[in-house]
């Protein structure tokens, strides 16, 4: 039997002048952006710096800029950015400032920043193009600081397509740091894409990773931020980071058999958030989503979790869907109105006191489930702690949470930032701090430089 | 009542009769192997009844001091080889160590430390002649680190002196007698370094009941329950710890809290303690103030007694039973500490807190402290290790009761790993029956694994998470994807220790 390959244009190869002509073409639009960052030593709260560097695509005339994900990592945050252009020929540098991270894909945008209005030479995608397995591309990237970063391009082919969780398009070439954010294009010559790397996390926190092989991110994943760009850091989340506050797990056969149920899939609630839509209506540990807003939900493995993330992003924020639970084998239709996402600790906000030597932030929802917080343990966390400080020198660190300064009760970041002020006027010569840290609470004695 | 200081009492009048049973066990000839150079047994049985026949030591130079208090404890020091079980990943293993330890009395009482001889099925220890022979352990504690054996002998042994660590002063010349690395009969010498050193609790390394004795004399690998000696030749501490990184920051039990210690394991083969869940700090951590006397209650378990009784973090620990308690410096800590876990068990203590100012009188009934680790145990057909709750998995998994086990190891491919339970994980329940403890958890262990059931449903609790574990019994364990071990199977030998601090 003969299997009949739809869709592959019809040249196989890129000739060296169609090379040239894309070469020339999309280079103009590589530039090399810099930055420093801040990492955060987990124990000692002490906080280093280094620079890094990424390759960032211009996407619009106006000085839209994509990069990779890594830039924004947990626990560093990226300052002093520049993006310089032109590069082997008529350098310019631009400063940049970092937008909001999008969490579906492990892309970050910058906007260059420009007295004048910018008419730059950018990379416009072909959103619709639909890639096939086995077809040859030319993808663009640069080489390292040794090479001055020159702009260089290499063929690959996609050598496989998954399905799940969502259509995902290996590449057979290697990962060369240089190369991903780069333009992925087509013997056609369109920018069908960028050279991606997975950092996927599903609904329910379990980090669904596809690290270690170069991916084409299809520009349907992204066209979206470039049409709408995201926020700057720090800024309030957006419309449709939809969430629903329950942790769940396949509905594998196994499962199916050991509680009698037919073996069609769904999703076992695993853990309820408590205070999340799905507390609300009274989900439970145990119940198996079957369908959710009319959509059949037919997990049977961990990457299907994926999936059903998706869906209530879909279903929106402030909207009310039907969700069908078997609950002790017996199906029941429950309503739930569709969250907004809480502020993640990516977003949270900090506020950095230059008594005692503390930067503290909020505490987020993913925070609370990660330190398995209980509700009513309402205070600030600090972050980082400035070295030789009143707060080094009194042993506190990072993940201290602290519940009370002196006289008075901190539970919000305001309080926090209150009391400091209200002390600083009357300047004692020691603070006591109560804090918690792990599961237990103590005290520390600071004696603040006032 | 059997108490140490008798004995101690009755080595000091038969001095003389002990160089009759060191006879007895061959020590004189083997003296002279180790020794050719002194020009035989003679003579250096002329030298020891010199140096006993002057009574103290108070004559000659500090080498000749030195050379006096080693032969003292020289005879009654053992090189411990247990086989301990340990768990690893997910195994029950047994595991050669080599520690040091010191003989306390004739029938054959030996001090050692708790990780070098706790958890140990058989226990090998060498005398000083260097003849092999089999002890059993009495009772360990691992609050003080430390564990006792007996040997299984029938002659009278000899025994060490013990001394006092409370009459010790800051400079005053020690030794260390034991097995660094595995080397056996090897002495150090240095001076007290600090003689109430207090050590930070970590986690399983934590000693609340007690400071510790610092030394700079030279402490290594397996010189953990060997002696440290004064130079009357009186143990004064027990070798436990060092610093890791540091040059000679060794750290020992003060022979006062192990004289108590040793002496209830002998008597109950265990340290009875109780607890009311009060975690103390001390006063210097909320105020410099001297004038400011008590403890500070820096926090209370949700699961003691304490936390159904008015006290509160924050609150000034004043007295206890009436017996006022103070403690300014960290320093000051061990000793309220161990007054509080002297508190008889079920018996309402009164205990006086200051709050804003004001005393207030709270009543509180103590319940037995557990031990720091829970015992555990390795479920085969499962690929498994399981442990006991102990208050800080209850605490940190913020369970509302401690109820249910804790997975101290996964083995890579076994059913419980291909289940997707990890280390850490809390079981709650086990076909929707809640688990209660460890042996509850065993039989119903035992009754699936008897009944051959298909699928074990688990629900297990995971930081914040819960989620549920479905054990396949009918599905094959994965083939292991590690290469076969080597043909000549080494055995594994730990140093026994010290613990590390960093």
């Amino acid at each position: 039997m003969f299997l009949l390959v739809h869709g592959v244009p019809a040249q196989e190869t890129f000739t060296s002048g169609q090379l040239q002509a894309l070469h020339q073409k999309v280079t103009p639009a590589i530039g090399l952006v810099r930055f420093s960052s801040e990492v955060i030593n987990p124990t000692s709260g002490e906080v280093s710096k280094r620079d890094g560097n990424a390759l960032g695509l211009v996407v619009s005339p106006g000085g839209l800029v994509m990069t990779h994900g890594h830039m924004v990592l947990e626990g560093t945050t990226p300052f002093n950015i520049s993006v310089t252009l032109g590069l082997l020929a008529e350098e310019k540098e631009y400063p940049a400032k970092l937008l909001r991270k999008p969490d579906d894909i492990n892309v970050v945008f910058l906007q260059l920043e420009s007295p004048t209005p910018l008419d730059l030479p950018h990379v416009t995608f072909q959103s619709d193009a639909a890639p096939v397995l086995g077809q040859p591309l030319v993808i663009f990237g640069m080489l390292g600081d040794s090479m001055d970063f020159a702009p260089a391009w290499d063929e690959a082919r996609i050598n496989a397509v998954l399905d799940q969780p969502r259509t995902t398009y290996c590449l057979n070439a290697n990962l060369r740091f240089g190369f991903v954010g780069g333009p992925v294009l087509n013997t056609a010559g369109q920018a069908v894409g960028v050279t991606g790397f997975d950092l996927g996390r599903a609904e329910g926190g379990e980090l669904y990773t596809r690290s270690g092989h170069p991916l084409l991110y299809q520009a349907s994943l992204f066209q979206k931020y470039i049409d709408a760009p995201p926020g700057e850091k720090g800024v309030e989340g957006e419309e449709g980071d939809a969430w629903l506050g329950v942790f769940t797990q396949p509905l594998t056969d196994e499962f199916a058999q050991y509680w009698k149920l037919e073996r069609r899939g769904g999703l076992i609630v695993s853990t309820v958030v408590p205070g999340s839509p799905a507390a609300e209506i009274g989900l439970q540990p145990g119940d198996i989503i079957i369908s959710f807003n009319n959509t059949p939900i037919q997990a049977r493995q961990d990457r299907d979790v994926l999936g059903f993330t998706q869906l209530v992003r879909q279903a929106g924020a402030g909207n009310e869907v039907e969700v069908t639970i078997l609950r002790a084998g017996q199906p029941e239709q429950l309503h739930v109105k569709v969250g907004a996402r809480p502020r993640t600790s990516r977003e949270a906000e900090e506020h950095e006191d230059p008594y005692l030597g503390l930067t503290v932030r909020e505490i987020t929802t993913d925070m609370r489930i990660a330190m398995n917080l209980p509700e009513d343990v309402q205070g600030v966390i600090v972050r980082r702690v400035k070295s030789g400080s009143p707060a080094q020198e009194a042993g506190m660190r990072p993940m201290v949470i602290i519940l009370r300064l002196g006289p008075h009760p901190v539970t919000t970041l305001e309080d926090f930032r209150q009391a400091v002020e209200q002390m600083a006027r009357q300047k004692p010569a020691e603070v006591s701090v109560f804090g918690r840290f792990g599961a237990a609470t103590g005290f520390f004695r600071l004696n603040p430089r006032w | 009542m059997y108490v140490l200081e008798q004995r101690v009492a009755i080595d000091a009048s038969g001095a003389i009769g002990r160089i009759g049973r060191i006879g007895r066990i061959g020590h004189v000839r083997q003296v002279r192997q180790v020794c050719p150079k002194t020009g035989g047994s003679a003579l250096w049985a002329f030298l020891l009844l010199a140096v006993l026949l002057s009574g103290c030591v108070t004559t000659g130079g500090l080498e000749h001091r030195i050379i006096q208090a080693k032969d003292r404890v020289a005879p009654a020091l053992v090189h411990i080889r247990p086989v301990k079980e340990v768990y690893s990943q997910g195994r029950r293993e047994e595991m050669l160590v080599v520690g040091s330890g010191f003989i306390i009395s004739p029938e054959g009482y030996v001090v050692t430390n708790e990780h070098v001889a706790g958890e140990s099925s058989v226990v090998h220890v060498i005398l000083s002649d260097k003849s092999e022979v089999p002890a059993k352990v009495v009772g360990v504690d691992p609050y003080t680190v430390l564990a006792v054996l007996k040997l299984d002998v029938d002659y009278p042994l000899p025994f060490v002196k013990l001394g006092s660590s409370a009459a010790l002063e800051t400079g005053e010349r020690v030794l260390a007698l034991g097995s660094p690395h595995g080397l056996a009969r090897s002495v150090s010498e240095g001076i007290i370094s600090v003689t109430d050193r207090h050590l930070e609790d970590r986690g399983a390394m934590a000693s609340p009941f007690n400071n510790w004795l610092q030394t700079d004399a030279a402490i290594n690998p397996g010189n953990s329950g060997g002696p440290l000696v004064n130079l009357r030749g009186e143990v004064v501490g027990v070798n436990a710890r060092v610093l890791s990184g540091a040059e000679n920051v060794g750290f020992a039990i003060p022979i006062d809290v192990a004289k108590e210690v040793v002496t209830a394991i002998i008597e109950k083969g265990r340290v009875e303690r109780s607890t009311i869940g009060l975690t103390l700090q001390e006063m210097q951590a909320q105020t410099d103030n001297p004038d400011r006397p008590g403890v500070l209650v820096a926090d209370i378990d949700p699961l003691s007694p304490a936390s159904e009784s008015d006290i509160h973090p924050g609150d000034i620990l004043v007295a206890v039973n009436g017996v006022p308690v103070n403690a300014r410096f960290e320093e000051d800590l061990p000793p309220v500490q161990k007054l509080m876990a002297d508190l008889p068990v079920g018996q309402a203590a009164e205990l006086t807190v200051e709050r804003g100012g004001e005393p207030v009188a709270v009543q509180v009934t103590p319940e037995e402290l557990s031990q720091p680790r829970g015992t555990e145990q390795e479920f085969e057909e499962w690929a498994f290790t399981v442990s006991d709750l102990t208050p800080q998995h209850a605490r940190r998994a913020r369970l509302a009761a401690r109820k249910g086990v804790h997975v101290s190891g996964v083995q890579v491919g076994g059913l419980a790993s291909q289940a997707g339970l990890q280390q850490g994980d809390i079981v709650l329940s086990m076909d929707k029956i809640e688990i209660e403890d460890l042996p509850h958890f065993t039989e119903l262990y035992k009754e699936r694994v008897a009944s051959g059931q298909s699928l074990v449903l688990l629900f297990v609790k995971r930081g914040a998470l819960t989620r549920f574990a479905l054990i396949e019994q009918e599905a094959k364990p994965e083939p292991a994807t590690v290469a076969p071990e080597p043909s000549v199977p080494v055995p594994p030998v730990q140093q026994g220790e010290p613990l590390h601090v960093e």
